[in-house]
């Protein structure tokens, strides 16, 4: 079916709002396209989210932009997300995606994944996590792990912006040692959670950590991610999206903080299997990057 | 394993041929089996041509959920793995069958608990799957006996609830349960449930028609929201959003879905009529002026305690609910007229089933309910505790 | 009585709490009864006829042309409106929109009052929509609304609904226009 629930029927082209149509006509999905999507597309095309309600300049906003620009193939991919600040984006991504509880993200992946393998064997459809830190590492960790032991085919992407944002600032697993946020009114006690290193020992074809600061970085990733869980196993991105508000950033320092933790917590961590380096090397071949 | 590319327009993928509900309740032959509630449910998912099924291990549901992963071994079931946690599980579920897939799962007592938050996420979500709950004590202290207080958290979950007497019941049950709801107007999940033990490891004689045919497929594509898979639009489709935020307020609409739930609920009578037979089963003297209203076992100890009665000269009649969600309000009062005692025997402490009665009968029915008696923690409910109790009330000086 | 709603702050009570649910299969309902199609098709022309800015709220099962049907219910939709005098608003999709929505140009199912107040739509049909969309804001229209609602449903129906025809699929809609042609020379309209 594909790109056919965005087509809009004649008789109602005239009663639709702009932004619809523009979805069917100058939105980039993988079946109109001859080279893979990509952050360079992002100025001439419509994208996939609409608007959203987040706080003026918070980076997740712009970070969803870059993920969403990325997707291999949009028109058959599937987000779940988690309670959050980007929870408020979701309802605005033109994809089918899924809310259902603060940290089950990625058990409720997992089944769609499977099911939908088993409805749809000669398809692919991609399933991809995106949730907050607190909803991966604290609330959720269990099910995060989990989901790599078991090897389910999906890209879990955490936008780590290092505190539970959306109830008002509370210090998370993520947050670094010595801060300061509610709940943590003495600051942190312990080390910020290396979670792209459990990532790895806990299965992870793919493991990275880094800022949003590069579009193109984090497209890139994005695409070797999803791609290489698609055929090999799961895949683990850690993206910094600083909560400008809880940190008392304004709306255009968010950029200069993630620049800032490229060169400090979030200091470029990336960890590619054998298996997984074989098939980027593949991809590339085949101009699938 | 068999592949969904294997279905025909006759068979499913696992070669049975695809039969209407109607077939395979009341039409379809039987023979007699003899065999316990998990194996009997082995032997009804067999024949519903089910998706996705995921598991953990919890007494007494256990062997019921190792009998799945057998039928999926054996290709009759599409996607089966052991999840983290009931938590995990319930979540998954709700993931296979957001993705269109006919879904099962079992738990008991302390897994109910574990995964509660999903359950009202279930029904939230319009998703129609099937949890058969083998209903044992919850912690603490820990028992992995039968007892049914786990049922009274389940009620406002939005869920729909049958009870099942037997092994018997627990197969037809459990089939029709699928479809119904699965009806597109109805569409919210059903927990089948039957006391731990006294069902799922009891052995006795069932009819069953042969294995040889099978339920037709869920049709994702006529739920009542799109199934998560990018092939319904809308295109922009979040299940489900966020319906507060503070510069944006629907203040009706979670007031609205959740009255849809329920209404939903409440939809599924008729069919359960149908399915069921009624959605109350009455044994014994229709004229008697004492009743017991039940579910589950102790619909069997009350109806021995009926016979008992009887020889007693004692007219009483057994009313038993086999829907808990949508309560059968209007079939007890029709059942209680004329009724001066309604006794309702349970297994738990806290007579859920007694206040789900009086509740149904208040301002309606002049009908005295006694809750009683009450057993717990594994305890059976002998016929004779059932004699004392209404010997006791009807003849208070002289005692059973 | 699924009649009119209770003009509250609460959707409540819902029809199913009257004792009104979705037709048994082959009928329809009106207000409180179970009728047949053909009545019932009589009655909801009528109504749109009759009714101040009678509209038709098209859901995306039929606003996209995914599949032969939805393509086919279009064309026959587009003919139902003018058939109707009737204007057409479409349901889109189902998102909360922030901060607010052009009550002018949509409706969204999350506050469907805000449409039917700002045009003054004393009658509307809802076709094509996810029937737990169209139950959520049919029982929110009927709440706080006087607008007389109809649902064409391809499915069960909407007892939160004024009235509901059930089973729609083109060939029925071919016939109620056919019908709505008939009461429409009646009326003079
Ligand atoms: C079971 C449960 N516990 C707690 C909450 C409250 N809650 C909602 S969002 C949130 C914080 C989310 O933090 P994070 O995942 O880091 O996302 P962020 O808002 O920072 O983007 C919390 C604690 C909830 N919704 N559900
Ligand atoms: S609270 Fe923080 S994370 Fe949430 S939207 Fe505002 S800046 Fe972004
Ligand atoms: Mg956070």
């Amino acid at each position: 079916m594909g790109l056919d629930i965005y087509k809009i029927n004649p008789e109602f082209k005239d009663i639709m709002p702009q932004e619809i149509i523009d979805l069917e006509e100058n939105a980039t999905w993988a079946q109109n396209q001859t080279k893979p999507r990509g952050i360079k597309e992002l100025p001439e095309t419509k994208e996939l989210l609409e608007e959203h309600s987040l706080c003026a300049g918070c980076p997740e906003a712009a970070a969803l932009r870059y993920v969403l620009s990325a997707l291999p193939k949009p028109e058959d991919t599937v987000i779940v997300n988690s309670t959050g600040c980007t929870s408020l984006m979701f309802p605005h991504i033109a994809l089918h995606t899924v809310h259902s509880l603060f940290g089950n993200q990625n058990a409720v992946a997992s089944g769609i994944k499977r099911v939908l393998n088993w409805r749809f064997p000669d398809i692919e459809k991609d399933v991809v996590v995106l949730a907050g830190d607190g909803a991966t590492v604290d609330i959720g960790l269990d099910y995060t792990l989990q989901s790599f032991f078991r090897q389910e085919n999906i890209t879990t992407i955490c936008f780590d912006n290092e505190v539970y944002a959306n109830t008002g600032g509370q210090e998370s697993g993520m947050t670094p040692k010595g801060q300061v946020f509610k709940m943590a009114p003495t600051g942190k006690k312990f080390e910020k959670v290396k979670m792209w290193e459990l990532a790895k020992t806990s299965g992870c074809h793919y493991s990275i950590n880094m800022t949003a600061s590069a579009p193109k970085a984090v497209a890139k990733a994005v695409r070797e991610a999803i791609l290489i869980a698609r055929e090999i196993g799961p895949t683990y991105l850690n993206i910094y999206t600083p909560c400008i508000l809880e940190i008392g950033l304004s709306a255009n320092e968010g950029l200069g903080e993630m620049k800032d933790q490229d060169k400090d917590r979030f200091a470029s961590y990336k960890y590619v299997s054998p298996e997984a380096e074989e098939f980027l090397k593949k991809c590339k071949a085949e101009g699938r990057l | 394993m068999s592949t969904i590319k294997d279905m025909t327009e006759t068979k499913n993928w696992s070669g049975q041929t695809l039969v209407t509900a109607d077939h395979m309740l009341f039409e379809a032959p039987r023979n007699k089996h003899f065999m316990t509630g998990s194996e009997v449910l082995k032997e009804a998912v067999k024949r519903c041509t089910v998706d996705a099924s995921v598991s953990y291990p919890i007494t007494p549901q256990s062997e019921a959920a190792h009998l799945i992963g057998e039928l999926w071994a054996e290709g009759y079931v599409g996607v089966y793995f052991r999840g983290e946690n009931e938590f995990g599980v319930m979540s998954e579920v709700a993931g296979c069958s957001m993705a269109g897939a006919r879904t099962i799962t079992t738990t008991s007592g302390p897994g109910t608990l574990r995964a509660m938050e999903n359950f009202a996420q279930w029904s939230g979500t319009r998703i129609p799957c099937q949890l058969i709950l083998m209903a044992r004590g919850i912690n603490s202290p820990l028992t992995i006996q039968p007892d049914n207080l786990e049922v009274s958290y389940m009620l406002e979950t939005g869920c729909m609830i049958w009870y099942a007497e037997n092994v018997q019941e627990l197969f037809d049950m459990s089939i029709a349960a699928f479809i119904v709801a699965e009806k597109p107007d109805v569409h919210v999940p059903i927990v089948t449930v039957v006391d731990g033990f006294f069902v799922s490891h009891t052995r006795e004689s069932v009819m069953l028609p042969e294995d040889d045919i099978a339920l037709f497929p869920y049709e994702p594509y006529k739920s009542p929201l799109p199934p998560i898979d990018s092939e319904t639009p809308p295109g922009r489709f979040l299940r489900d959003p966020f319906v507060m935020k503070s510069n944006y307020i629907s203040y009706a609409t979670h007031a609205s879905w959740q009255w849809e739930v329920r209404s939903a609920v409440e939809r599924s009578r008729p069919y359960a009529e149908h399915f069921l037979n009624g959605l109350v089963h009455i044994t014994g003297n229709e004229d008697a002026e004492i009743a017991f209203v039940t579910c589950g076992t102790a619909s069997h100890q009350a109806k021995e305690g009926q016979r008992e009665l009887e020889k007693l000269g004692i007219k009483s009649k057994v009313i038993k609910l086999r829907t808990i969600r949508p309560f059968p309000k209007k079939e007890l009062l029709a059942a209680l007229e004329g009724v001066k005692y309604a006794f309702v025997p349970e297994f738990n402490v806290v007579g859920w089933l007694e206040k789900e009665v009086k509740t149904a009968l208040y301002g309606k029915s002049d009908t005295e309910v006694v809750g009683g008696p009450r057993v717990a923690g594994g305890m059976s409910l002998p016929a004779e505790a059932i004699i004392q109790e209404v010997m006791e009330k009807i003849n208070p000086v002289k005692g059973a | 009585m699924a009649n009119q709603g209770p003009t509250y702050y609460s959707p409540y009570p819902t029809a199913v709490y009257e004792g009104v649910i979705t037709p048994p299969e082959g009928k329809a309902l009106l207000l409180t009864d179970v009728v047949d199609e053909e009545i019932a098709m009589r009655e909801i022309a009528k109504v749109m006829l009759t009714s101040e800015n009678a509209t038709i709220f098209p859901g995306p099962q039929v606003l996209y042309g995914y599949n032969e049907e939805a393509k086919k219910k279009a064309k026959l939709i587009k003919e139902m409106a003018e058939v109707l005098n009737s204007k057409m608003i479409p349901m889109y999709d189902y998102r909360p929109k922030y901060p607010k929505i052009d009550a002018e140009v949509e409706i969204n199912p999350n506050h469907p009052n805000l449409t039917i107040w700002h045009n003054n739509i004393k009658a509307a049909i809802f076709i094509g929509v996810h029937c737990h969309y169209a139950n959520v804001a049919l029982k929110i229209v009927r709440a706080e609304t006087d607008c007389y609602t109809v649902a064409i449903c391809g499915l069960s129906g909407h007892e939160d609904a004024m009235a509901t025809l059930r089973d729609q699929h083109s060939s029925e809609l071919e016939k109620f226009i056919k019908i709505a042609k008939e009461v429409k020379a009646e009326l003079g309209k």
